[in-house]
């Protein structure tokens, strides 16, 4: 059988993690023959990644795609299960990557550069695993691949800031994933199996005490990475000291792909809709505390990281709707988060390149000197407050809306606490919008503009949200597939088990 | 005593995860938090060993004529716990680099002289 190449139904999935690990671990040898090569691998791996995510998505719509990697039947072997929110996920990330990878083309310079390519190859096939990984521990496994290849891009500038986030990113990060690895053990202990689908399948004869507790530390050490409030004290430092690159894909993949994990968790594995409400009003929680601390900001790029906590509240609160429409609200969400945050610190990298600092202030007239990556910043302030006709507007909309569906005096006032949020974006980001284009700047007016490379992405980014934003149904069939792909276990268990 | 002995490696295991805890917690020098987080990790490789570990159990192989099933002990969490082993190793090693950079630029240790990054 083809292993390693076609299937009957398409491409084989396991390319997706294949391509770009073997890429990373090529990169050193690579380096050997050329230093000036090293720089295209990422491009290549996830311009490969990209076309073949793209191409299975029709047949992954028809029917989900499981692959036995041993060859053995579920359960007892490790699988990869390429179901709508799979495959929608590695595509995000696949586009995610290749822009940002054709942004470092010029954007990283200094340091060890061909260390920074392979730490990158090697994020982005952890989070690939994570979201393709139909086994619990595999998915630990790739959990911790872009959890410490994220410590060490945190730290890569080595300056103090960076040094000082990481250790505190990875002391943090360890942690969780201890406790993540003491709920396998413990869900292991009970039924004797590692396959997500077969835990779901034996854990409705469970009683509830047993699997309260493994249910906590999983969430417990799953939400420090996705960024959950209380747990989210490493990633304003970490995001606001990475290299903006870098920052891009934290804030745009790292954590989503961290709140896939407690999301899979809590649908598919634990059937947790009794819990739901705490969720709710966590996210909520999550969502103020994130955009009151953006709101105080004067660094740039922790104003930014802020925002991202804020975002991940409100993609929280809408998924623990537990309806259709709340989860593809959600994961709209995250789309959208993903493309404009990753276009923000993508423009706001060079403008922090330009003016070599991170104050406000110092963007003073910015919007004369580097107009399109102003515009392009721009853009994503406003597709992240949720302004029409950028992908903000549409996916907020969608949460607004499945909210209104959930009737009763307790959700009109989380309403009220959401669209509050949102002001407060508004306004923190409206500043920085001010300060760009209508405070006049004391230096020359001389006009510098971010490099080509670094130009594309953004010129993509800026063309996807406003498709997106234009066009919302060309997402929604996967996004409707995808919710039921987490809604109804049964199906899962089924397509997995066979 | 019965429950002592049968589930000395439980408590053993729920001990160091609950020491290397504490350490992580309540002390200020860096390495010895990086030692707490060796101790956790520790703790938990020890549970995951016990949960497949059966009393006077053999290794899962059929060498000889004779031996039951039932008698094995489970590889599965075996494989587990070396793969968990390596990651420990990976992280430790990470934590260890970054706290030698960090002694560089601040020439100290002490995580409350180190306080750069505030909300």
């Amino acid at each position: 059988m083809g292993e390693l190449g076609l299937l009957s139904n398409g491409v084989n999935p396991v390319l997706l993690i294949l391509v770009p690990l073997g890429l990373a671990f090529l990169v050193p040898l690579i380096g050997f023959i050329s230093k000036k090569i090293i720089k295209y691998i990422p491009v290549i791996a996830f311009l490969f990644n990209l076309t073949v995510a793209l191409t299975l998505i029709p047949n992954v719509l028809k029917q989900p795609i499981v692959v036995k990697i041993g060859g053995f039947a579920p359960p007892f072997c490790i699988n990869l299960v390429a179901g709508p929110i799979g495959i929608l996920f590695s595509t995000l990330i696949a586009l995610a990557g290749l822009l940002v990878s054709i942004y470092a083309l010029s954007y990283i310079k200094e340091g060890p550069t061909e260390k920074y390519h392979m730490l990158y190859l090697l994020l982005l096939t952890g989070a690939t695993g994570v979201v393709l990984t139909g086994d619990i521990f595999n998915l630990f496994v790739f959990f911790e691949i872009l959890c410490i290849s994220s410590y060490a891009l945190v730290a890569y500038l080595g300056n103090k800031a960076g040094i000082e986030s990481s250790i505190k990113y990875l002391i943090q990060g360890s942690v969780g994933s201890s406790l993540f690895l003491l709920g396998i053990g413990l869900l292991y202990g009970q039924f004797g199996t590692l396959n997500m689908a077969d835990i779901a399948n034996q854990i409705q004869s469970a009683s509830s005490p047993s699997i309260f507790v493994p249910m906590v530390l999983m969430i417990t050490g799953l939400g420090v990475e996705a960024a959950i409030f209380p747990l989210n004290a490493w990633l304003p430092d970490a995001h606001s000291s990475a290299p903006s690159s870098i920052s891009a894909i934290l804030s745009g993949i790292a954590i989503e792909v961290g709140l896939y994990a407690v999301v899979r968790v809590l649908f598919t594995i634990f059937d947790a809709s009794n819990f739901l409400m705490f969720f709710v009003f966590l996210g909520v929680l999550t969502l103020l505390i994130g955009e009151m601390s953006a709101f105080s900001q004067k660094n740039i790029k922790r104003m930014l990281a802020y925002s991202s906590i804020g975002q991940i509240g409100l993609i929280v609160f809408a998924v623990s709707l537990n309806t259709q429409y709340g989860v593809s609200a959600g994961l709209f969400q995250m789309i959208s988060h993903t493309l404009g945050k990753g276009l923000l610190f993508l423009a706001a990298g060079y403008m922090i390149y330009r003016t070599a600092s991170m104050d406000i202030s110092s963007f003073e007239g910015i919007g004369k000197k580097m107009p399109y990556t102003s515009l392009a910043f721009t853009i994503g302030t406003f597709s992240l407050i949720g302004l029409p006709p950028f992908i903000g507007f549409p996916s907020k909309f969608m949460i607004i809306k499945a909210a209104l569906a959930k009737e009763g005096i307790l959700f009109t006032v989380l309403i009220g606490l959401v669209l509050l949020g949102t002001v407060i974006e508004g306004a923190y980001f409206f500043r920085v919008v001010q300060v760009i284009y209508f405070k006049k700047g004391n230096g020359n007016p001389e006009r510098k503009e971010a490099p080509i490379t670094g130009l594309i992405p953004m010129f993509i980014f800026v063309i996807l949200i406003l498709l997106i934003g234009v066009y919302p149904n060309l997402i929604t069939k996967i996004l409707n597939s995808a919710a039921s792909e987490l809604l109804n276990k049964i199906d899962y268990i089924r397509s997995v088990l066979g | 005593m019965d429950f002592l002995s049968n589930n000395i490696y439980y408590i053993g295991a729920f001990g160091l995860i609950f020491i290397g805890l504490f350490i992580i917690l309540v002390k200020h020098n860096l390495i010895k938090v990086i030692i707490g987080i060796s101790v956790l990790e520790t703790g938990v490789n020890l549970f995951l060993i016990a949960v497949g570990y059966i009393s006077k159990g053999t290794a899962p192989i059929f060498s000889k004529p004779g031996i039951n099933a039932n008698q094995m002990v489970d590889p599965v969490p075996q494989a587990l716990v070396l793969t968990a082993i390596v990651i420990g190793v990976a992280v430790l090693a990470m934590a260890l680099s970054l706290a030698i950079r960090l002694y560089k630029h601040y020439a100290t240790l002490d995580l409350r002289k180190i306080k750069e990054q505030r909300w």
